[in-house]
């Protein structure tokens, strides 16, 4: 129960990267692969948060008299994860345009009716 | 200090990414005052880019050039580190660009054109970052700038093909770079730092389990972009549906600059020479599977994209020699790949302009009607099989040769599997050479010829490989600098850390 709780946001995190995986994988409609790849991305913004996240940790600023160091939590992966945020955003948005063109010229979805491009 | 202008030792580097982002994001406003302007920016940005890559290369030879962009000391700030394979790299790309940019001068027409200028500005300063970027995550950052400004030139024709590569280029492409961004995290988690040089520097007390795994997904989601076999299922569609432009700089920068990343990775950061061999015989791998599927071809321009997988096998296999001579074999390689592939689909753009299609066949007599961009095609078939006195020959040569150096019955038969390859180029490209100039064509004989603009580049291209090809040492001091610049970390760490 100890290792549950200490590394619930590990497993949380190694979950959606491992769902939004699967989704990417095993399903056929486009958006919901574009939702898998939101879920990954997701997954991994969640790890990168945990790996600098320390328990009852403050924010890295010296407001008050008092507070340690040691107690912070690391911005660094903070900055990280909004810069990662935006790219998500960028791509999502990309994926989203291109699957509305693509419904245009094939009026569907289904990535195995779509099969143009072969080796 | 100068920020933003001179250094003590030269130009400041960070021009290189500076010039042509601010260019891209000018381009819209640009557009405003003139539509017919928009078209010279690229030219300008990387005819600027060009002269000042050129000019630091002497002082970057003396000593590598790091720049603190925050001002802070390594490690804790983002740096740019302008070391031989830096600076040899943004020059490739800098010339890369400006031709191809003075090729769209006429070459793109249609669509939204001043969208296509800034998607271009803005490839070519991702891959600029990528290869100047002395921090891991920055280098993610510009990774993904010409990774989605490459989705959206993929798709710019919008027709079905293009629509259909991209989404499958960017579903692909996401991916990697998830997993690229879950090994920072994870190399982050261990030592607490982002600076490539300080990871290298703390990751020899590591044990090996820890950094096997971040080592995989980096390579893992690094090699989909450079194009590694298994991972290379997006870029026959993507390359063969871009606009040939476009195709030019995929096949000539995109991926190299993708196999810089797993290359930096695996020298500088992970010390990975225990791995090496898989590499080897991957590339290898990489290299058949690429030139057996060129070999079946009847489209043009996926015959082309093919070739490029093939290429990137054999610049694989020679770098994971891990000797001097294998890595500047390599990166010769890529030189050379870069200038003739980018001259191929550069000629083979118009000849697919000319005859508006992409079959073979339909180049039937081509070589009477548009002789120099025949010749010029030509050219690069033969400086990419590796024929004398084009830059093929020289840099293959150099791999051949550091191979022979690595003694023992397992590399004489990858030999044998390379110079096989190479036949098979030969011959796929020998066809298309046939079909050009000795099948006679049923339409007029009327003679049309690709536009001026589109003419230069190629008339460059065709004059560099056969310098190059003539002259091989006027590359080799950077190319010898450059290998040791990846060979020995120590130095790196040092020039970075100070």
């Amino acid at each position: 129960m100890d290792f549950l709780s200490n590394n619930i946001y590990y497993i949380g995190a190694f979950g959606l990267i491992f769902i939004g995986l699967f989704i990417i994988l095993v399903k056929h409609n486009l958006i919901k692969v574009i939702i898998g790849i939101s879920v990954l991305e997701t997954g991994v913004n969640l790890f990168l948060i945990a790996v600098g996240y320390i328990s009852k940790g403050t924010a890295p600023i010296f407001s008050k008299p008092g507070i340690n160091a040691n107690q912070m939590v690391d911005p660094v992966p903070q900055a990280l994860v909004l810069t990662a945020i935006v790219i998500g955003v960028a791509v999502l948005a990309m994926a989203l345009s291109l699957a509305i063109r693509l419904y245009k010229h094939y009026a569907t979805l289904d990535l195995r009716k779509i099969k143009e491009q072969r080796w | 200090m100068g920020e933003l202008g001179l250094l003590s030792n030269g130009v400041n580097p960070v021009l290189l990414i500076l010039v042509p982002l601010g260019l891209a994001f000018l381009v819209p406003l640009i557009g405003f005052i003139s539509k017919k302007i928009i078209k010279y920016i690229p030219v300008i940005a990387f005819l600027f880019n060009l002269t000042v890559a050129l000019t630091l290369i002497p002082n970057v030879l003396k000593q590598p050039i790091v720049v603190k962009i925050g001002g802070f000391a390594p490690p804790f700030c983002i740096n740019l580190v302008a070391g031989p394979i830096g600076i040899l790299f943004s020059t490739l790309i800098a010339l890369a660009g400006l031709l191809v940019s003075i090729y769209a001068l006429s070459y793109i027409k249609e669509g939204p054109t001043e969208k296509y200028h800034m998607l271009y500005l803005l490839l070519l300063t991702g891959a600029t970052g990528v290869v100047l970027t002395g921090d891991i995550f920055n280098l993610f950052v510009f990774f993904e700038i010409l990774c989605i400004s490459s989705y959206a030139l993929v798709a710019y024709l919008g027709n079905k093909a293009g629509i259909e590569s991209s989404i499958k280029y960017l579903i692909q492409g996401s991916v990697g770079s998830s997993l690229f961004l879950l090994g920072i995290g994870l190399l982050y988690g261990q030592f607490g730092t982002l600076n490539m040089a300080d990871i290298a520097n703390q990751i020899q007390s590591a044990s090996s389990p820890s950094i096997f795994v971040p080592m995989v997904l980096m390579i893992t989601g690094l090699g989909v972009e450079a194009a590694i076999f298994p991972l290379n299922a997006w870029l026959p569609d993507a390359h063969s549906s871009a606009p040939s432009s476009i195709s030019a700089i995929l096949s000539g920068i995109a991926i190299e600059v993708g196999l810089y990343a797993v290359v930096r990775v695996l020298f500088t950061i992970f010390d990975a020479s225990n791995f090496l061999m898989f590499f080897v015989f991957l590339g290898v791998l990489t290299l058949l599977i690429g030139e057996m599927s060129a070999f079946s071809q009847k489209n043009i321009k996926r015959m082309l994209a093919y070739s490029s997988i093939g290429q990137i096998g054999l610049i694989v296999f020679a770098v994971s020699l891990n000797t001097q001579y294998g890595v500047s074999a390599g990166l010769f390689q890529m030189i050379s790949h870069t200038l003739g592939k980018g001259l191929l689909f550069l000629a083979a753009g118009y000849m697919i302009y000319r005859t508006a299609s992409m079959d073979i066949s339909s180049f039937e007599g081509i070589g009477k009607k548009m002789p120099y961009t025949s010749l010029a095609f030509t050219i690069g078939t033969f400086s990419l099989i590796g024929l004398p006195p084009f830059i093929g020959f020289p840099s293959k040569f150099m791999i051949i040769k550091a191979a022979l150096a690595k003694e023992g019955i397992l590399f004489t038969v990858l030999i044998g599997l390379v110079l096989l390859g190479t036949v098979i180029e030969g011959a796929y490209f020998f066809r298309v050479v046939q079909v050009i100039y000795f099948k006679k064509g049923n339409g007029n004989p009327e003679r049309k010829e690709a536009p001026i603009t589109g003419l230069i580049p190629m008339f460059i291209f065709v004059i560099l490989i056969l310098l190059i090809g003539v002259y091989p040492n006027l590359i080799t001091k950077i190319l010898n600098s450059a290998a040791s610049e990846l060979l020995n970390k120590i130095d790196y760490i040092r020039s970075v850390l100070g």
